[in-house]
């Protein structure tokens, strides 16, 4: 035993070691059946920590794996301040995706025997604080991320080659839960991490995800952002693996809003311009990006998008600095850190280069460190166990991330999930879908949305939109190159969740690039409720649809939306010799933020700048139409 | 007198004692000498150059491991000296570390267990509603759409009477008909609340209002399979996760209970 963590860790996997007998075969998909096209959706988190990454502990969060598995499930677990937690409704899949930097290292400097950490005064420093309180842990986390950000985390934390045993070790045991709780055709736990670079505080973070069981992963550990900040590096690391196992994996970028306009930037990480091999490699690797979570929601921002009366949502607190808030954001940056102008950039590197390196789809997660997956309003067990639902003051407190500069508990959305159009429940259907992006975010609600796109569809077709869809077009994420000119057609529909809002309406948003090589949007109110006494406007504008929220009790009207909304729609603005892409957002009925239900929970007096009334919304992937060679 | 009283052991005891006694009122001390043996052996020192070698990726000099012995002799002097003042008592750092070591040990048994089917089944027969397999139900809904309670019973009556449903359906995506739909399969459409109200329902006509987050329907239950005991094949893999998982929360609970049973607590203002 060289190291005074790897000791630690070792005494706690030899006291657990023989748990491994109990028989099992979780990894075994082969007897489940698969659809012969996607009939359900499948509800997951992509992105959620435990108490093995190192800030999650650091604030407090005690839950394993374990833990998190059963609460996805649908168990119910008692969280780490106390509370009986539940999910109102049990998710599909969950990928738990710790922190690689220093996995499970707050957590074995508290554990540690106290002697094995007196060589060094620094990790002591660090036990006796965490152990001593809540306080001291949480400053413990604190100093963390400071140090994180600069650069000056100790060696025993940082250096990979110190690290690579613990976390080798503790990789091992986490394999073995999650394949005791993927269940093939109930649920699906998939391995993964997250690779979290940050240079100078801007937010380049990616969970990776893998598509094999940990039995069929060989001797691969995560790969921390410590080794390399370049996301390159990452793509390296991935491709080495499929090369060694044969297995696969994806990465999925996310809060792009705090990453000071560099998720999405025309350069590469060393500032060199992006070319067609980078471009070709990027949307290889990630063909999904996590657009919407409980740290701001990345779709759009009202100073790219001026004449969307939407684009405000999630937006709030998020972006005045970046994820540190070392560095604040001039409006020139967002363009770089909201995922539909990020889609346009692609169209002109699609120009410019023959190949489109942000060519991705769309899902929400969490970001949950509570090892609690919660995106529910009045179920939401918040960020990290700092400002779980049994405290009172979480929504108005400052926020522990970083600096305490102008961002709130109440700027945490409580927000998203992943929806996935596979054809069954298992780890190959699911990571499957999602590499051909047939996928989509929702900021909590589970309504349920289809989108195909394709030139032969007629208005009759709205009868059998999925049959349809699949026989004479493509789904969401899919392309639609060449045609004969005319203007390709769409079925759209999306339904309701019964167990939250009716909907407002379903837009179409389209990106296209101009004869002079700029990109360009459009927004098309397509199919809305009430749609008798609605009109579009001359503008194309659609009056707001009513707002029933009552806040003294936390309700709202469902009939003042529509159930479900069912359209063909065709574009009528088409330039076969353009570019373009369109995808569909969803907007549900007013509803209340997380907030009011705590302000009512604990008789709160909520001041007017919070943020009381919202419209839940999901978001397609987009389908690309490319003109004939 | 004198010669049997040199004979008998208690006297021998005593006068040992007294020797004791003698010896540290003589040199004012009050201690045992197995206390202040400090012996650092072969396994202290190599443990002590392996911490360096990865410190300092290279072996310690001699004068380097000398005085990493006389640190680890001085430490040991100070732990030792510490615990004769009693500094480990009322320190909350301390007190919490302990803590947690116990409660981590008191965890272990169930993590290292191999259950065997006769405890699983026992397990399962303790929580007969959990793993029984659900009754399914067959059944027919028509969505009347968002009107209220009263238009949609004497709709529902009509059918009843006679009336096409056909006439009443509003258009919506969900499947007309579930066949051998557990309540979990049927809430995935329909939501909880409309599950929940299908379990209540008596076959035959059409019955409702059923309220769903979508609106009213009207639902015709044609058939209940009436729900039964799982195999424990059945549900083995999720049966050990829950034995696992309940069997580690309970020991912990059990090894405090058991401890507290020992102690007799009061509390000020608590009866």
């Amino acid at each position: 035993m060289r190291n005074p963590l790897m000791l630690a860790v070792c005494t706690a996997a030899l006291a657990v070691s023989g748990c491994t007998k109990i028989e099992d075969d979780g990894s075994n998909s082969g007897d489940v059946e698969n659809t012969a096209y996607p009939e359900q959706v499948f509800w997951g988190d992509t992105h959620l920590h435990t108490d093995n990454s190192i800030d999650a502990f650091g604030f407090g969060n005690r839950l394993d794996a374990e833990a998190a598995l059963r609460f996805a499930r649908g168990e119910e677990v008692t969280a780490t301040k106390g509370d009986k937690a539940t999910l109102s409704r049990p998710l599909d899949f969950l990928v738990i995706a710790d922190h690689s930097d220093a996995m499970g290292a707050t957590k074995a400097i508290m554990e540690a025997p106290r002697i094995a950490l007196l060589t060094n005064d620094f990790l002591l420093r660090w036990h006796d604080m965490m152990n001593e309180s809540d306080e001291g842990a949480l400053q413990v986390t604190s100093e963390l991320i400071d140090r994180a950000a600069k650069g000056t985390l100790p060696d025993s934390l940082t250096d990979p080659e110190q690290t690579r045993e613990r976390t080798a070790d503790l990789w091992k045991k986490h394999g073995e839960t999650i394949d005791r709780y993927n269940e093939p055709g109930k649920f699906t736990a998939f391995m993964g991490f997250e690779y979290t670079p940050m240079p100078d505080g801007d937010n380049l973070h990616r969970v990776v995800m893998f598509r094999d069981g940990p039995k069929d992963m060989g001797d691969t550990v995560p790969f921390p952002a410590l080794v390399s900040q370049d996301p390159e590096k990452l793509w390296g690391y991935m491709a080495a693996y499929e090369e060694k196992t044969g297995g696969k994996v994806l990465a999925i970028p996310h809060n792009s809003n705090v990453s000071n306009g560099r998720m999405f930037a025309m350069q590469k990480f060393d500032g060199s311009p992006i070319d067609a091999a980078y471009a070709k490699i990027r949307a290889l690797r990630e063909p999904i990006v996590e657009v919407t979570q409980i740290k701001g929601d990345s779709e759009s921002h009202p100073f790219l998008s001026p004449n969307d009366e939407f684009a405000d949502y999630g937006v709030a607190g998020w972006d005045k600095c970046n994820l540190s808030c070392t560095k604040d954001m001039a409006p020139e940056s967002y363009a770089g850190s909201y995922t539909r102008e990020a889609l346009k950039r692609g169209l002109e590197l699609t120009l410019a280069l023959g190949a489109n390196p942000f060519k991705f789809g769309v899902i929400g997660s969490t970001d949950s460190h509570t090892s609690l997956a919660t995106a529910d309003e009045n179920n939401f067990y918040g960020k990290h166990s700092g400002n779980e639902a049994n405290n009172k003051n979480r929504a108005l407190d400052p926020q522990n991330l970083g600096t305490r500069k102008g961002r709130f508990g109440w700027h945490y959305l409580s927000s998203g999930y992943a929806a996935v159009w596979a054809t069954s429940n298992t780890r190959e259907a699911i990571f499957d879908a999602m590499m051909r992006r047939e996928v989509y975010a929702t900021t909590g609600p589970r309504m349920q949305v289809r989108f195909f796109g394709g030139f032969d569809f007629t208005a009759e077709d709205t009868a059998d939109i999925v049959k349809t869809g699949y026989a004479k077009g493509v789904p969401m994420g899919g392309d639609l190159n060449g045609g004969d000119g005319a203007a390709p057609k769409f079925l759209i529909s999306a339904m309701m969740d019964p167990e939250s809002a009716s909907l407002d309406r379903i837009q179409v948003v389209k990106g296209w690039v101009n004869a002079n090589g700029q990109s360009q949007e459009t927004i098309y109110n397509v199919s809305w409720s009430d749609a008798d006494t609605r009109k579009l406007g001359t503008d194309g504008k659609l009056a707001p649809v009513p707002n029933s929220v009552d806040l003294t009790k936390g309700t709202w009207d469902n009939a003042t939306g529509a159930s479900e909304l069912m359209t063909f729609w065709q574009d009528p603005d088409f330039d076969a010799a353009q570019n373009a892409f369109y995808y569909v957002r969803v907007l549900e009925i007013p509803t209340p933020t997380w907030p009011v239900y705590d302000a009512l929970k604990f008789n709160l007096t909520l001041p007017d700048e919070v943020i009381k009334i919202q419209q839940e919304r999901a978001y397609s992937s987009p389908i690309w139409y490319t003109p004939a060679a | 007198m004198f010669r049997k009283l040199t004979r008998e052991p208690l006297i021998h005891f005593l006068g040992g004692a007294l020797l004791v006694f003698g010896f540290f009122w003589a040199t004012g001390t009050n201690r045992d000498p197995a206390d202040y043996a400090i012996n650092v052996g072969d396994s202290d020192i190599a443990r002590l150059k392996a911490t360096w070698v990865q410190n300092f990726r290279r072996a310690p000099t001699q004068d380097e491991l000398d005085s990493l012995i006389d640190q680890e002799i001085a430490e040991e002097i100070y732990y030792r000296e510490a615990l004769r003042l009693g500094l480990d008592k009322n320190d909350p750092v301390i007190r919490r570390r302990l803590y947690t070591k116990m409660r981590f040990i008191d965890g272990e048994e169930t993590a290292n267990a191999d259950p065997s089917d006769a405890v699983l089944q026992e397990w399962m027969d303790k929580y007969p509603n959990k793993y029984a397999l659900k009754p399914l139900y067959d059944f027919t809904q028509i969505y009347l759409g968002q009107i209220d309670s009263a238009d949609a019973k004497k709709r529902i009556d009509q059918m009843n009477a006679g009336i096409d449903p056909a006439k009443f359906a509003q258009s919506i995506s969900l499947p007309a008909t579930l066949t051998q739909a557990s309540s979990s399969e049927i809430s995935r459409p329909f939501g909880d609340r409309f599950a929940g109200q299908i379990e209540a329902l008596k076959p035959g006509a059409w019955r409702g209002p059923i309220t769903s987050g979508f609106g009213v329907h009207a639902v015709k239950l044609t058939g209940i399979t009436p729900g039964k005991k799982a195999a424990l094949n059945d549900v083995r893999q999720q049966v050990v996760n829950d034995w696992r998982a309940d069997g580690q929360a309970a020991q912990k609970e059990k090894a405090l209970s058991d401890y507290r049973a020992q102690y007799e607590i009061t509390v000020a203002g608590r009866p």
